[in-house]
């Protein structure tokens, strides 16, 4: 995992992770699906502090919840989500009880979010020069050639080719890459101070999806925004955050700063997630999860429980607390993996 | 631009096939109608041999093929031929009455529009507020309420209870005098005459007969609105806009902007179906108007009004969908290849 970390920009040290205020304060936010029978939990308390300037990793595999936080974080959970309870603090106040119509007001403008597949999530009969500037225009109260201006000008920092042209072209003569960048044009010509990143390269091929990475991290710095960054990918975070965060069945089950995280994780689910991703044999069939013989989940014990190849009796019964293992290395375990 | 005429010019060579389609159709329907023209022309009291010898006059005597064959080439030298009934040739009649159908039905349309349309989208806005439920039964009630019955409670309680509306018979009060035909439509060669007297008493006609009509045919916009504006919102495309915090009044407007081209299609079908579907409205309030003229011309075996009126419409509403083949490529940006 090391050689991941090397081939980073920038290193840990250069950016400052002090005991300053959080910028965005997630505090046990549940959302539940409701069915037809019983409600399903979703996320089970997510608390999640993202600091200033920072570039946080949020990790998990399909279904974790990862789309349903990014969305709730901005108090627009997908249907049939409904939040149960918590808050998530920004600039000082609980956004999701703000009334709807200041709510509105921060999307966009101060917490915007990156969508993927984000030729279905354009509007097919508008032009991506009025859609991008829709966003000043809504958000900063420009004049509509303001708002083109402004949007040409930042067309050209996520480097579409031939922006002047690109102004007037509709999503569907987009390319998928074209079109992520787009979206992260509107995402960030408000100069928001947090940027969430939904699983924003999924669709792309690997060379696009490294350039709108870096592309991302690095308008994220420029702009001195935090950011947000939800995948799939776990190596994919090891580029660039400086913490993450990884996610299982609605409950972040590790949180540590990306060295700590890659070189001495913690949570078996964390290994099995590394071992996917690995290249060593060995490794990967150590860590994997056996297809056969799962347990039962247990109401109250560990979620990971049923999965988890280190399982005890123990973990199907009580809950692991979320316990500080290291500095600013936290798990949900009752048995973490001693580093060595 | 050069594309547009091109599709125009493609679209318009095959109007021809189309047209001949219909009226082979329609011609051979009209044919297979029992009853002998002749008969009723010449009434009870005939001869048979007078009756023979009208057929043989009437080519009734030839082969179906041949008869339609000089149908076909008197259309060609624009005679639609006669009708008995009015002893008129038909394109006459059919020039005199079109106008005033085209004149109702038009404007029951935008009627029709302007309240299925705002009420669509405002029931779409609320899916649980009480538009909705409004439209949802106005839905109901405008489907299952006869046009004519409607047209009849209006003509009692605004004209036999109120006295507010001119009495049902026709488009223009007796003594008025109706101003000289340009387009057929009264109240557009009444302002076009500066007639005022002509125009007030016109457009006083029209009020009834549009708003039973227009009233009942906002039903089938209104829920097509309703399903389609309703089915964007729910889209990623309007998602995302609530996600980048765009207003909500916003948001559906731009629903409504992609919900266009199904709504202007159902408009466009219910334009060419109010040709003829608006007959009974038209007998109700003595209208003069095309529908009525077919309507009597299948009653009596008068077959050259129906055959008339059958190709007036079809090219009436093979424009119309030319028209709104047009709308659509100027709606949705992705037609355009």
């Amino acid at each position: 995992m090391s050689q991941l970390a090397v081939t980073s920009e920038q290193g840990l040290e250069s950016r400052p992770r002090t005991a300053a205020a959080p910028l965005v304060d997630i505090k046990d936010l549940r959302v539940d699906f409701s069915g037809a029978d019983e409600p399903k939990q979703v996320l089970k308390g997510v608390s999640l502090s993202v600091l200033p300037g920072e570039i946080i990793g949020l990790v998990g595999e399909s279904g974790a919840g990862k789309t349903t936080l990014a969305r709730s974080i901005l108090g627009v959970p997908p249907a049939p989500g409904r939040i149960r309870t918590g808050e998530v603090v920004f600039d000082g106040r609980n956004i999701l009880a703000l009334p709807e119509l200041e709510l509105r007001k921060l999307r966009g403008r101060r917490l915007s979010v990156v969508v993927p597949n984000p030729r279905a999530e354009l509007n097919p009969t508008m032009t991506i020069g009025r859609q991008i500037g829709a966003m000043a225009r809504i958000h900063l109260g420009v004049s509509r050639a303001e708002a083109a201006r402004l949007a040409l000008a930042m067309l050209r920092d996520v480097q579409i080719p031939d922006p002047e042209r690109r102004m007037n072209a509709y999503p569907h003569e987009l390319s998928g890459g074209m079109a992520q960048r787009v979206v992260i044009a509107m995402a960030l010509i408000c100069n928001p101070a947090f940027i969430i990143s939904d699983d924003a390269t999924s669709g792309l091929d690997v060379t696009v999806q490294a350039q709108i990475l870096s592309l991302l991290s690095r308008l994220a710095t420029g702009h001195r925004s935090s950011l947000l960054f939800i995948t799939r990918d776990i190596g994919i975070t090891a580029h660039f955050c400086d913490r993450v965060a990884v996610l299982y069945a609605g409950e972040i089950m590790e949180l540590a700063p990306r060295e700590s995280l890659f070189l001495k994780p913690a949570h078996p689910y964390t290994l099995t997630l590394l071992a996917a991703f690995s290249h060593s044999p060995k490794l990967r069939d150590t860590w994997s999860v056996p297809q056969t013989g799962r347990r039962q989940i247990q109401v109250g014990g560990c979620s990971y429980a049923n999965r988890c190849p280190l399982a005890q009796p123990t973990c199907s019964e009580r809950r692991p607390p979320f316990a500080e293992i290291g500095p600013g290395h936290f798990a949900r375990c009752h048995f973490p993996v001693s580093p060595e | 631009m050069m594309r547009v005429l091109g599709y125009l010019a493609k679209r318009l060579v095959f109007v021809i096939p189309q047209l001949l389609g219909i009226v082979l159709v329609s011609f051979l329907l009209v044919k297979s109608i029992p009853g002998d023209p002749a008969v009723l022309m010449l009434g009870p009291t005939a001869t048979p041999d007078a009756v023979a010898s009208l057929r043989e006059s009437l080519g009734l005597e030839q082969p179906l093929y041949i008869q339609f064959f000089i149908y076909v080439k008197n259309i060609l030298h624009g005679d639609l031929g006669t009708s008995w009934q009015t002893t008129r040739p038909v394109l006459e009649d059919l020039v005199q009455r079109f106008p005033a159908t085209l004149e109702l039905v038009t404007l029951s349309l935008l009627l029709a529009v302007v309240v299925g349309v705002t009420l669509g989208v405002f029931a779409a806005k609320q899916p649980n507020g009480w538009v909705a439920r409004l439209a949802d039964l106005y839905g109901l009630s405008a489907g299952a309420l006869p046009d004519f019955w409607f047209a009849l409670v209006l003509i009692f309680v605004f004209y036999t209870l109120l006295g507010w509306a001119p009495a049902p018979l026709g488009r223009i009060d007796m003594i008025v005098i109706p101003p000289e035909p340009i387009t057929g439509a009264y109240t557009i060669d009444a302002l076009l005459a500066g007639d005022l007297d002509a125009f007030g008493s016109a457009l006083a006609h029209l009020v009834l007969p549009v708003l039973a009509l227009g009233l009942l045919n906002a039903g089938p916009i209104l829920k097509m609105t309703q399903a389609t504006v309703e089915k964007m919102l729910d889209s990623d495309f309007s998602r995302y806009e609530v996600l980048c915090g765009v207003p909500h009044n916003l948001v559906v407007r731009h629903a409504l902007r992609n919900a266009l081209p199904s709504i202007v299609t159902i408009i466009s079908v219910l334009y060419g179906y109010l040709i003829g579907g608006a007959v009974l409205v038209e007998i109700v309030f003595s209208w003069g108007g095309a529908g009525q003229y077919a309507v009597q011309g299948v009653l009596n075996s008068d077959i050259y009004p129906v055959l008339g009126f059958v190709l007036f419409s079809a090219i009436f509403s093979l424009m119309v969908y030319i028209v709104v083949d047009l709308i659509y490529v100027l709606l949705d940006p992705r037609i355009s290849n």
